[in-house]
């Protein structure tokens, strides 16, 4: 086995099977790290808790419903926002956060009485919104708060109102996606059946583990429509509570973040009989065999290609443009859990960039399976790395620019890495045909960027040439291409709109 | 398997492993429902076979059968040369170890997992 042990790491030995290297002639069946594993005691894990992972990951991104936090302010309040999942309903999920902050006095004699005033006074306060999600943390959790009873009791006596209740504390599992499973488990246990929705169209998806960063749902969801597809709903990205509820009458799921919202998928297959179908919305070639996949399974497979073929030719020149400027960049793909899968080859394949190490954060040993099936050799591989691994990798393999959250991502800009958010994005969506040319863009601003290259003098010991003026970008990133023939293939720089999703809303199919 | 068919087979491993996700759910008894299914409705449409798609269940086995073997013959023009016999024998060898790589020889210890 290919193991990698991390010098800092000597002292928690442990750890060396949590890092391997994909050598020559190295399979699924020799190099797979150990996954989804208790972060061992020393190692300062990047990862999330199981209550982030159910209320900021999957719940939150719903977009009429009052989150409510049971638990003290810290838990909600310290995670709040960092993810830029959007919504049409102008933000009211992303825009407010809520908790029954829980004080001591709440641990000694509890916190029932509390939760229910909380319940009441946040839909009072927002009249206009009468469905609601309450979680549970360690604290409500240790001290066994009854929340399903606190929420019968509202319900009964707000017949308006509609409940969901979410047990999945800070310790129901080794990270966040101990999280996501209860959170995926829960609902389809207590909401899904619960609603029969209008049926507008022959052909019903269900859109699952998309949560709408920067827009993608949209950009999504416009191509399903164009497709004549109604799209019954999206768990949970710009998602609606009570088309939530009738997942059940869905023709298909289609998967895409299969990480985060497998569980559900694989539950209403069990129980409803829906095929799930994993799909890949990053990348031209994943998403259009994507579309056709969809397209073929309801015979809607013309509709599909045509939407591909326009998508195509309006930004393939675009990407083109970028690919050719990309070509060899170093990459460590450092996201969460499945954009380790979702990026490793389409990123080689089609912006030529290189991924010299690929890591999760909290994703099981079925992620990097794909990971690792699906980048290139010589790639280093970690499962739940701690900072001082990542700081040890970056220092060896010298990537120029990492895709990873924000707390890795300022570590690595001090060691003048470029980062790229691949958690909340750049500038996105990267979903869809001109997301991923944005998703070039950010990458080529990154590596090419002026001020990166001058932050590598030290004014006080460094020689400053004067003389040679400042560069711009397409000065360093041009030096070394062919430039004449990226214009004779009508290559060209990014031309879309600076906002590329609110118009969408507007659209009638 | 002689030298030439494991390269060819070795191809189309590397194929699936680079572009599809179907190998990769998240239990034995799952992957091996999915790599028994996709990979003989693929074989079926590679030999101008019936293929049954009249179930949603068949018919999204189909939809990624499909979209398999089209990727196939525009990346390995080589198998349009081949006899239908070859090409099952290839299909079978093929399948025995996208098995071996995902189920058998897999070290994922979550694929004996019970429930999801
Ligand atoms: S681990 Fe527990 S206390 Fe900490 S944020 Fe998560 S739920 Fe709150």
């Amino acid at each position: 086995m290919p193991y990698h042990t991390f010098k800092c790491s000597k002292c928690i030995p442990e750890r060396t099977k949590h890092a391997v290297i994909k050598g020559h002639g190295e399979d699924l069946t020799s190099c797979l790290p150990l996954g989804y594993l208790n972060t061992i005691p020393g190692s300062i894990s990047e990862r999330g808790c199981a209550f982030c992972g159910a209320k900021h990951v999957i719940g939150t991104p719903m977009k009429d419903v009052i989150h409510l936090c049971h638990g003290p302010v810290g838990c909600t309040y310290d995670t709040w926002q960092t993810k830029r999942y959007i919504s049409d309903n102008d933000n009211f999920q992303f825009k407010y956060t809520f908790a029954t902050d829980m004080k001591e006095k709440h641990i000694v004699f509890g916190s029932e009485k509390l939760l229910k005033e909380s319940i009441t006074e946040a839909f009072k306060a927002f009249p206009e919104i009468n469905r609601m999600a309450i979680y549970q943390t360690c604290a409500s959790a240790l001290i066994g708060d009854d929340m399903d009873a606190v929420a019968q009791e509202v319900m009964n006596e707000m017949p308006d109102v509609d409940i969901f209740v979410c047990n999945s504390p800070g310790f129901a599992g080794p990270s966040q996606s101990g999280g996501h499973h209860k959170i995926n488990i829960a609902w389809v246990n207590q909401k899904v059946g619960t609603v029969e929705p209008k049926i507008t169209s022959d052909y019903v998806i269900n859109y699952v583990g998309e949560y709408n960063i920067q827009g993608d749902q949209e950009v999504m969801t416009d191509y399903f429509k164009r497709m004549g597809i109604q799209v019954l709903s999206t768990f949970t990205g710009n998602g609606s509570y009570d088309d939530l509820r009738s997942m059940h009458k869905a023709d298909l799921n289609v998967l895409e973040c299969a990480r985060s919202a497998e569980y559900i998928c694989n539950e209403l297959r069990e129980r409803y009989g829906t095929p799930r179908m994993d799909i890949d919305g990053f990348g031209f070639k994943p998403l259009s065999e994507s579309l056709l996949k969809v397209g073929l399974f309801f015979g809607l497979e013309e509709k599909a290609q045509k939407i591909i073929d326009e998508e195509t030719a309006r930004w393939k020149p675009e990407l083109d443009w970028y690919a050719r400027r990309l070509k060899g960049v170093k990459v460590c793909l450092w996201p969460g859990g499945s954009k380790l899968w979702h990026w490793a080859n389409v990123i080689h394949e089609e912006m030529g960039v290189e991924v010299v190490s690929l890591y999760t954060k909290f994703g099981h040993q079925g992620d990097m399976e794909k990971g690792i099936a699906r980048c290139g050799e010589g790639a280093l591989a970690i499962d739940d790395p701690n900072e001082l691994e990542g700081i040890e990798a970056m220092m060896e393999l010298q990537p120029d620019v990492i895709f990873t959250g924000v707390r890795p991502g300022e570590v690595a800009k001090k060691l003048r890495v470029q980062y790229l958010n691949a958690h909340a994005y750049h500038n996105g969506p990267y979903k869809g045909y001109e997301g991923w040319v944005r998703f070039a863009r950010d990458i080529y601003n990154a590596v090419y960027s002026p001020i990166h290259q001058l932050s590598g003098f030290d004014i006080s010991k460094d020689e400053i040439d004067m003389d040679n003026g400042f560069v711009t970008k397409n000065i360093i990133s041009d030096a070394e291409i062919d430039r004449e023939a990226s214009i004779a293939n009508n290559e060209r720089e990014y031309t879309g709109k600076y906002d590329c999703v609110t118009h969408l809303r507007e659209k009638t199919y | 398997m002689d030298e030439i068919q494991n390269e060819k087979v070795e191809q189309l491993v590397n194929y699936i492993m680079k572009w599809s996700l179907w190998q990769f759910n998240s239990r034995e008894w799952d992957r091996e429902k999915q790599n028994e299914e996709i990979l003989k409705k693929t074989m079926q449409i590679l030999c101008d076979e019936p293929v049954d798609n009249g179930t949603p269940e068949a018919r999204y086995y189909w939809s990624e059968a499909m979209i398999l073997s089209s990727d196939f013959k525009t990346n390995f023009e080589w198998i349009s040369q081949m006899k239908k016999t070859e090409i099952k024998k290839l299909m079978e060898d093929l399948k025995n170890r996208i098995d071996y790589l995902t189920i058998t020889g897999s070290l994922n210890a979550e694929l004996k997992v019970k429930r999801y």
